[in-house]
């Protein structure tokens, strides 16, 4: 093999030709593992198997319904926090050569940033769920 | 198991797939995923058995998982009850193939010593069963035993013909259960007397022809005198209610009265709001069924029994009012305290007494679709007289659609169920809930997956024979269980108990809280998210088994204490073993309490979180640990002294928030504490028998039957027939680890009990603790449940 047949799959080289071999084998890898999974497995349908697994016993109403999901608002506000780390990160890698005006343009994003979080924070986005009142018998009567 | 090894197979492609067989066995056999699922005692021991003494996980089969899909290996460890056979049945369905089975422990296998009405009688009549492993409970070293066999039997198995698709070849464990009649047979005498009629059928009478118990004699019952305190509450009840009221004049513990059913809630009104001293707590609530009574004059309806406590003076009283036999009803106590809403339920369920008044009566402990009640005199006790339990029977009776339970239904709420099968409800409880979000709007407990019918049980064993019976009520409580029953056995009959017999109780029963406790602290933190910590404290429980295996011979059941002392003396080299433990625990308490204790995220989970205050504890019945954890100093060791703890010194320790982390501090101090007891038992332990002399009630030393005969004969007569006792009444409460377990006996004069009442903490303290997560997030009821430290056969039964 000459080194330079390698030349393509070279990371610090973008070049589509590398992304498309790579989706490629990763298509291939996860097909071979779940053909596999799927036609070596054996298979066996009854009623009580395909149910719901809800500790034993048989559950009460549908899984699909409508309900107020705190964790999904506090994924979302993480998603987009992260993404937003993911420039800073690669602005620090080029912080010397793009220089001040660099720094001015990444201040100001930051800043956005921030009273982007800010305004989250005040509109009570944060809270987890809904308001937990300690509560005890007392409060029951 | 009836399956033949596949045909021969030749050539190329035979040792082809003979070498893919190979591999996949290999790889399989050590890989068995169990499912995280115990129905009682012998799951204590599966749990053992993966911690590090005994090292699960050498065999590959390390990760016991949450749910049956991730899970190949199904062991039933413990009791099929009636109730529960419908969850194994779809938990085993949910699980992906290939499965096996492991029937662990006599009641899995055969239904063991529960011949009654609630058990399933062995798990192989409805799923099939790859290995059994025998012992009650199995040794951890019996399960390891169990999965070595089964990897065996894994290896034998042809899987590679399946795996590709090709006919024949097998895989996974059996798929036929057993049945009744054709390959599995139901005579509990045993295979072999299918000629011989049983008693009770067309060709035999009922009753056993000729027993000679029936004449024996018994002085009276023993007769304690009243002290000031009851005297003067009996004159007040008598000038208040005047020849409404009758005070009974013999009584082996308290003050007895006895009045009309429809008096009674004015009574306790009275002895609750107005008496001096008032009685805050109603302790128990239960029936008699006079129905069977040898003396054909006492042959009528029911008996209503109600007990309560006075915290200020420390005394208790009955009261029995009688009911005619064709519709009994009593006025519900439901308004005068809250706590009577399950005793009312329970009387229901089990005897068939309508409660006038009460919100909600319905079945508690069992199946809310059962036919009959359970403790009538009628009703057939054992399993085996009542038609089979079938796999059609535990596909027909679900249990109740948790939307009936709860008020749910509002905007966004849905209905889930913790449990039966569940990590954090410790055993087979069943927690409905009414979720908003995460936030718990209604809840609901369904109880009595775990009733064992053990109160039934009571009236057909003999006194002697119900001992074992009385390990399994509490199975992390241990001896401390045989002592609540044999102190009322003995303040029955009056029988003497020698000092160092006292001695070796107390000791043993202290060593069993620790025991108990030290499970409590590692599950509770555990269940906050700890792992660790609960891996040492078995290897420090472990040193408490085998100085319990050393004294007495068995680990969590010992059914060690005998009717005036225990069964043999202390062996040598017990105190070398007891010092061992003592000398280092205290220092490996420290240990934990330094990982725990100021952990911010346990103080911040577990901190004002399940807040209860001291007055409704009282009311509401709670006792021991989570009692103390609101701020009343009461134990019945300090407070009723028994068993000779009053010759000990103790302090009671209480914390005053009454929160989980109160529950937390309470349970610490108190292994500090029951270790100071163990020092000084075993320092002082004093010389002398350890049974009473007198051989009337109980079984002689050994020593002595091979002297004088004398004590042959009552050696004889007591360990067959066994012994009768005065006819009469006797409650006696213990501070057992979870609080006053209190057995309340009632003979006939007869050799077995005629009531066998069980007054168990659980089943009181549980009563309050949905109010305690009403709002709270779902996963504070998981902090509340593992600091309420509960277990399910003391609740159900």
């Amino acid at each position: 093999m000459q080194p330079e047949t390698l030349e393509i799959f070279r990371p610090w080289e973008p070049g589509l030709l590398s992304m498309v071999i790579y989706v490629c084998l990763v298509t291939g890898l996860l097909t071979v593992m779940l053909a596999m999974a799927w036609w070596l497995g054996e298979k066996r349908h009854a009623r009580d198997k395909d149910m719901a697994y809800e500790c034993g016993l048989k559950p009460s109403g549908k899984a699909s319904f409508r309900f107020p999901a705190s964790f999904y608002l506090v994924a979302v506000f993480f998603l987009i926090f992260d993404i937003e780390g993911a420039f800073i990160f690669q602005w620090a890698i080029g912080a010397k050569p793009l220089g001040v005006s660099g720094w001015v343009q990444i201040s100001f994003f930051v800043f956005v940033l921030l009273m982007s979080l800010f305004y989250v924070w005040a509109k009570g986005g944060l809270t987890w769920g809904e308001r937990h009142p300690r509560s005890n018998v007392e409060s029951r009567e | 198991m009836g399956r033949k090894a596949s045909p021969k197979q030749r050539g190329i492609s035979g040792v082809a797939l003979g070498s893919i067989d190979t591999v996949i066995n290999w790889a399989r056999s050590f890989s068995l995923w169990p499912l995280f699922f115990g129905l009682s005692c012998c799951f204590v021991e599966e749990a053992t058995a993966f911690t590090s003494r005994y090292d699960f996980a050498r065999f590959g089969a390390e990760v016991f998982r949450g749910s049956p899909r991730q899970a190949d290996v199904l062991i039933v460890s413990g009791t099929i009850f009636k109730k529960i056979a419908p969850v194994v049945l779809r938990l085993y369905a949910q699980m992906p193939e290939p499965k096996w089975v492991i029937s662990m422990g006599s009641c899995c296998n055969t239904g063991g010593m529960y011949d009654v009405y609630s058990v399933v009688q062995g798990l192989d009549q409805i799923l099939p069963v790859d290995v059994y492993v025998p012992g009650c409970p199995p040794r951890p070293e019996a399960l390891l035993e169990g999965l070595v066999r089964l990897q065996e039997k894994v290896r034998r198995e042809r899987p590679a013909r399946r795996v590709l698709h090709l006919a024949g070849g097998h895989q996974g464990g059996r798929r036929d259960h057993l049945r009744l009649g054709r390959d599995k047979d139901r005579d509990p005498r045993g295979p072999g007397y299918e000629s011989v009629p049983v008693r009770g059928s067309s060709v035999e009478p009922p009753w056993f022809r000729g027993n000679r118990s029936e004449h024996m004699w018994t002085p009276p019952a023993h007769r304690v005198e009243l002290n000031p305190v009851d005297r003067s509450l009996a004159s007040q009840l008598q000038g208040r209610f005047g020849s409404q009221l009758k005070v009974q004049e013999q009584t082996s513990d308290h003050l007895t009265v006895s009045t009309s059913a429809v008096q009674v809630p004015e009574v306790l009104k009275y002895l609750k709001e107005d008496s001096e001293p008032r009685h805050q707590r109603l302790e128990d609530l239960t029936a008699i069924d006079e129905s069977a009574r040898r003396d054909p004059a006492e042959r009528n309806g029911f008996t209503m029994v109600y007990q309560v406590l006075s915290f200020d003076s420390a005394t208790r009283v009955r009261i029995k009012a009688p009911l005619e036999a064709e519709r009994p009803e009593v006025p519900s106590l439901t308004e005068l305290w809250p706590s009577a809403a399950w005793y009312e339920r329970e009387a229901y369920d089990l005897f068939g007494i309508g409660f006038e008044g009460h919100p909600d009566l319905k079945r508690i402990l069992l199946p809310h679709d059962w036919e009959g009640h359970p403790l009538r005199k009628d009703y057939p006790g054992r399993a085996t007289q009542l038609p089979a339990y079938t796999r059609g029977d535990a596909q027909r009776h679900q249990p109740e659609d948790g939307a009936s339970l709860v008020k749910g239904g509002g905007e966004d709420e849905y209905v889930l169920n913790v449990g039966p099968h569940h990590y954090s409800t410790h055993g087979l409880l069943r927690v409905v809930l009414a979720l908003r979000d995460e936030t718990i709007r209604d809840i609901a407990l369904d109880i009595g997956f775990h009733h064992r019918g053990v109160e039934k049980l009571g009236e057909r064993q003999s006194w002697h024979q119900f001992i074992p019976y009385t390990d399994r009520v509490d199975y992390l409580a241990g001896a401390a269980n045989n002592l609540s029953y044999l102190c009322a056995l003995e303040a029955l009959a009056g029988v003497e108990v020698p000092e160092r017999a006292q001695f070796i109780r107390v000791m043993l029963a202290e060593l069993y809280r620790i025991s108990n406790h030290l499970v409590f602290y590692g599950t509770f933190v555990q269940d906050l998210g700890a792992m660790s910590p609960i891996f040492y404290q078995f290897r420090e429980r472990e040193m408490i088994m085998d100085i319990a295996e050393t004294i007495t011979g068995g680990r969590l059941h010992p059914s060690w204490f005998r009717i005036g002392g225990v069964a043999m003396d202390l062996p040598e080299g017990w105190r070398e073993k007891v010092d061992a433990f003592t000398s280092v625990f205290e220092s490996r308490l420290d240990e934990y309490e330094k990982l725990v204790r100021n952990n911010p995220i346990f103080l911040r989970r577990a901190r004002g979180v399940g807040t209860l205050n001291a007055r409704q504890a009282m009311e509401w019945g709670v006792s021991g640990p989570n009692l103390r954890a609101c701020g009343v100093e009461w134990d019945l060791r300090k407070k009723m002294p028994y068993s000779g703890y009053d010759k000990f010194w103790f302090e009671v320790p209480t914390a005053p928030d009454g929160d989980c982390f109160s529950r937390y501090l309470v349970r610490v101090e108190e292994m500090r504490q029951s270790l100071g007891i163990i020092k000084q038992a075993a320092e002082e332990m004093p010389g002398g028998r350890y049974i009473s002399e007198d051989y009337r009630y109980h079984l002689p030393a050994k020593a002595d039957t091979l002297q004088d005969i004398e004590s042959l004969i009552h050696h004889f007569v007591n360990a067959t027939r066994g012994p009768a006792m005065p006819k009469g009444e006797a409650f006696h409460a213990t501070e057992s680890p979870r609080g006053e377990q209190g057995y309340y006996l009632v003979s006939d004069g007869g050799t077995s009990a005629y009531r066998m009442r069980i007054r168990s903490p659980g089943f009181a303290n549980m009563q309050v603790l949905p109010s305690l997560c009403l709002g709270l997030p779902l996963a504070d009821l998981v902090t509340i449940l593992g600091s309420w430290d509960f277990i399910l056969p003391d609740i159900d039964r």
